[in-house]
């Protein structure tokens, strides 16, 4: 399985709060594929979208309850049309499968397309290990391969990068010319990709959707890649978490229309892909044997929890991620583990452990905005609650209800929050005071771009390690109501 | 055909169903859309294609705007000779040498291959025949400079082809040459996704369960935004796709 770095979360994202090229990188990130992915709402009208979100998550809660039948269906059509299901308790059953297939039918060269279950499993070291060279075939997962680093967002794996970063990448590990140009770079990973389609002997691919009623492998891209690694090489390996079923061929449409749209804002992607089957005797060419993985490797843990059965609802469109105002600055590799953004802070915790991973629940304002965004309508912000509440029921983690300062500072807010004339008192004296303090030699309270940069006392350095703290306003709300809003006469009721 | 690896099946399913606390069985309550009856499939695509027959004007219209949106090239071809004519101009512009197409039915009614080898393109058919070779359509397409199908079904919703194995089609035809064209007839139009599914639903029941091996979208070029999310047009795919719609 992946490595487990979900417990650094703190420090980790503290780091990439203060990283001035990752806060580049991520700066696209809620205009980019958030801004279409809301153009594309409009488009259609929100109503429309929230009756297919609707019907999705009516699907996908059916099939989740009954899983164990969809399961056994989708394995008899797969084996009906001539292909091969393997079931996978774990990471390391998995990984055994699929190098067990290439080992015993020869295979020397893998090309994959993006999966990132594959990702979850570590795949790649273990087919290396047993001598296969193993390709990522998808732009963003090529790039990441080259640098041998991890995905940092669901549909876009390579977001952390800058064009420079990539440039300079493919210029040391590929040979290439130094090339500014986005396009170049893209050209370039065709020419050296082109011929790794037409070697491989086996193509790997992830899959978005497996339907049961026909036995058919789904994938929707965008570059060509997944195309190309299932129809060129002799095997076709599918392997996915056993969620990605739905019932019928008919099931489909409705996600074949909110998965772009969600990811990228497309109104449907450049491919989609369905396979069912190896060839057949009449096709022209295509895969001689199609084999399927379908992964546990702790779903059904999550499946036995009524509160976090709905994270298996999730389709991977990334939109939670890219509306997320924790992941628009920390970055999808902070996260620690594969799953980033606010699906991976209730996943992680599901699949690597809650002790392991119990930043992450807290890795959240609780806003909203990832339930508003999410196309089949999980609830992400019950949930985390859900695992923090766990977690401080829990005697052997590092999360208490509160901590001592927590409680001290709850206890002194609910006592001047009772007692106006002091709340008034201590608000006219802050004010008086934070701007001569700012200006004082040796003061704790130094200035900032907005407000104050640093501050030197309990409770507030931590505040201002990181961002100012806001001066308090001239007037209080009680003050402009008191002297102005007060004496507005109210509006007419409406009608009157 | 070897024994599944991992673990059995049955341990599997029986997992997941401790966890869901369920008794083995189908659901309590059918699921609507999965496993329709045949009559009750063919009443709908007898509905579905009465709505189709009428709107067809219609749909050439959507079809057109949608999938210029999607970035195809449009071409309307007021008949076999526009289309032909469309065809040579295209190869000349673009300076091909070598193009493949395959073996569907579209090309009896387009004849491409005359018109194409009088301007000195070569046309190789994507098809397995006396004295081909799998190996030998596989050159034959890695090294065209152009990809000629037609389609099984157009979709107007989404401005897609789609391609199915069943008239002895490459898979790889369209995906591989640098530039594809696909040839749409009228009465393969259809209006949505739904459309194409409650079709293929129906021929899936007809034949006995057999889908074929593969259902292949194509909606305009190959494309990616993974380098700062900037789009970028023809990665593995084509980067230049036309439509030409016969009507």
């Amino acid at each position: 399985m992946a490595d487990v770095k979900t417990q650094d979360f703190f420090a980790a994202s503290q780091a990439s709060v203060l990283d001035p090229v990752l806060r580049r990188a991520l700066v696209k990130v809620g205009t980019g594929f958030d801004g279409s992915r809301r153009d594309a709402i409009q488009e259609i009208t929100p109503q429309r979208w929230e009756e297919w979100r609707e019907d999705a998550r009516r699907i996908k809660a059916h099939t989740m309850d009954h899983l164990d039948y969809y399961l056994d269906l989708l394995e008899q059509n797969v084996a009906k049309a001539g292909g091969q299901v393997h079931f996978a308790a774990d990471a390391a059953q998995a990984n055994a499968i699929v190098a067990h297939i290439a080992q015993t039918r020869g295979v020397k060269v893998v090309t994959k397309s993006k999966s990132m279950v594959s990702e979850e499993l570590s795949l790649n070291p273990v087919l290396e290990s047993v001598g296969v060279e193993v390709f990522e075939t998808d732009l963003g997962e090529y790039i990441i391969q080259l640098a041998g680093e991890t995905p940092s967002h669901l549909v876009a794996p390579a977001l952390h990068k800058t064009k420079e970063q990539v440039s300079q990448l493919f210029y040391d590990k590929l040979g290439l010319p130094y090339l500014e140009n986005i396009e170049d770079l893209a050209r370039a990973a065709r020419e050296v990709l082109r011929q790794r389609f037409l070697d491989a002997d086996m193509g790997i691919s992830g899959a978005n959707f497996l339907v049961a009623e026909t036995g058919t492998l789904v994938i929707i891209t965008n570059e060509g890649n997944g195309r190309l690694c299932t129809s060129a090489p002799r095997i076709h390996v599918g392997i996915t978490g056993m969620e990605k079923v739905i019932p019928s061929l008919r099931d489909l449409a409705v996600f074949l229309r909110l998965l772009p749209r969600s990811a990228t804002g497309q109104r449907i992607s450049s491919y989609v892909s369905m396979v069912t089957g190896p060839r057949r005797a009449s096709d022209e060419d295509g895969p001689e044997e199609f084999h399927l993985v379908l992964v546990d490797n702790g779903r059904s843990t999550m499946l036995a929890d009524p509160e976090l059965r709905e994270a298996l609802y999730c389709i991977r469109c990334g939109a939670c991620l890219n509306i997320c105002p924790v992941y628009k600055k920390v970055g999808g590799h902070a996260y620690g583990w594969v799953y980033p953004g606010p699906i991976g802070a209730v996943v992680s915790p599901s699949l690597v452990g809650l002790k392991q991973a119990e930043a992450l629940p807290q890795a959240s304002s609780l806003c909203g905005a990832c339930r508003e965004a999410c196309p089949v309508k999980i609830n992400i912000p019950r949930m985390l609650l859900h695992l923090r509440n766990e977690l401080a029921e829990s005697p052997d983690t590092q999360v208490k209800a509160t901590s001592d300062s927590a409680t001290l500072l709850a206890r002194g807010y609910a006592w001047i929050m009772s007692h106006p004339a002091w709340l008034r008192f201590a608000h006219r004296a802050a004010r008086t005071m934070q701007k001569p303090m700012l200006l004082l030699p040796f003061s704790p309270l130094v200035k900032g771009k907005s407000g104050i940069g640093k501050a030197r006392l309990p409770l507030l350095s931590q505040w201002t390690r990181s961002k100012d703290l806001p001066l308090l306003p001239p007037r209080t709300f009680h003050e402009i109501w008191k002297k102005e809003l007060s004496k507005t006469p109210p509006s007419p009721p409406a009608g009157a | 055909m070897t024994q599944p690896l991992g673990i059995p099946k049955h341990q599997f399913l029986e997992s997941v169903r401790r966890s869901l606390q369920r008794a083995p069985g189908p659901p309590e309550s059918p699921h609507p859309g999965l496993n329709d009856t045949l009559v009750h499939l063919e009443e709908q695509a007898a509905a579905a294609h009465r709505r189709l027959q009428t709107a067809r004007p219609q749909l050439m219209d959507q079809l057109a705007r949608v999938a210029a949106l999607r970035d195809w090239h449009v071409y309307r071809a007021d008949g076999p000779e526009e289309a032909i004519g469309y065809l040579s101009s295209l190869s000349s512009t673009l300076g091909i040498t070598q193009c493949v197409r395959t073996a569907q039915d579209v090309f009896e009614e387009v004849p491409i291959d005359a018109p194409l080898l009088a301007q000195g393109v070569s046309v190789t058919t994507a098809a397995l025949a006396a004295g081909t070779t799998r190996e030998s359509v596989r050159t034959g397409i890695a090294e065209a400079g152009l990809g000629i199908t037609g389609a099984d079904y157009a979709i107007a919703e989404t401005g897609s082809v789609i391609l199915l194995p069943r008239q002895g089609l490459s898979r790889l035809a369209s995906v591989v040459p640098p530039v594809h064209v696909a040839l749409v007839r009228p009465q393969d139009v259809v209006e949505s996704i739904d459309d194409l599914f409650l079709f293929r639903s129906l021929e899936y029941s007809r034949g006995g369960g057999d889908m074929g091996s593969y259902l292949n979208f194509i909606t305009g070029p190959s494309r990616t935004a993974d380098i700062e999310q900037t789009l970028v047009v023809g990665v593995h795919g084509p980067k230049e796709v036309h439509m030409i719609l016969l009507g």
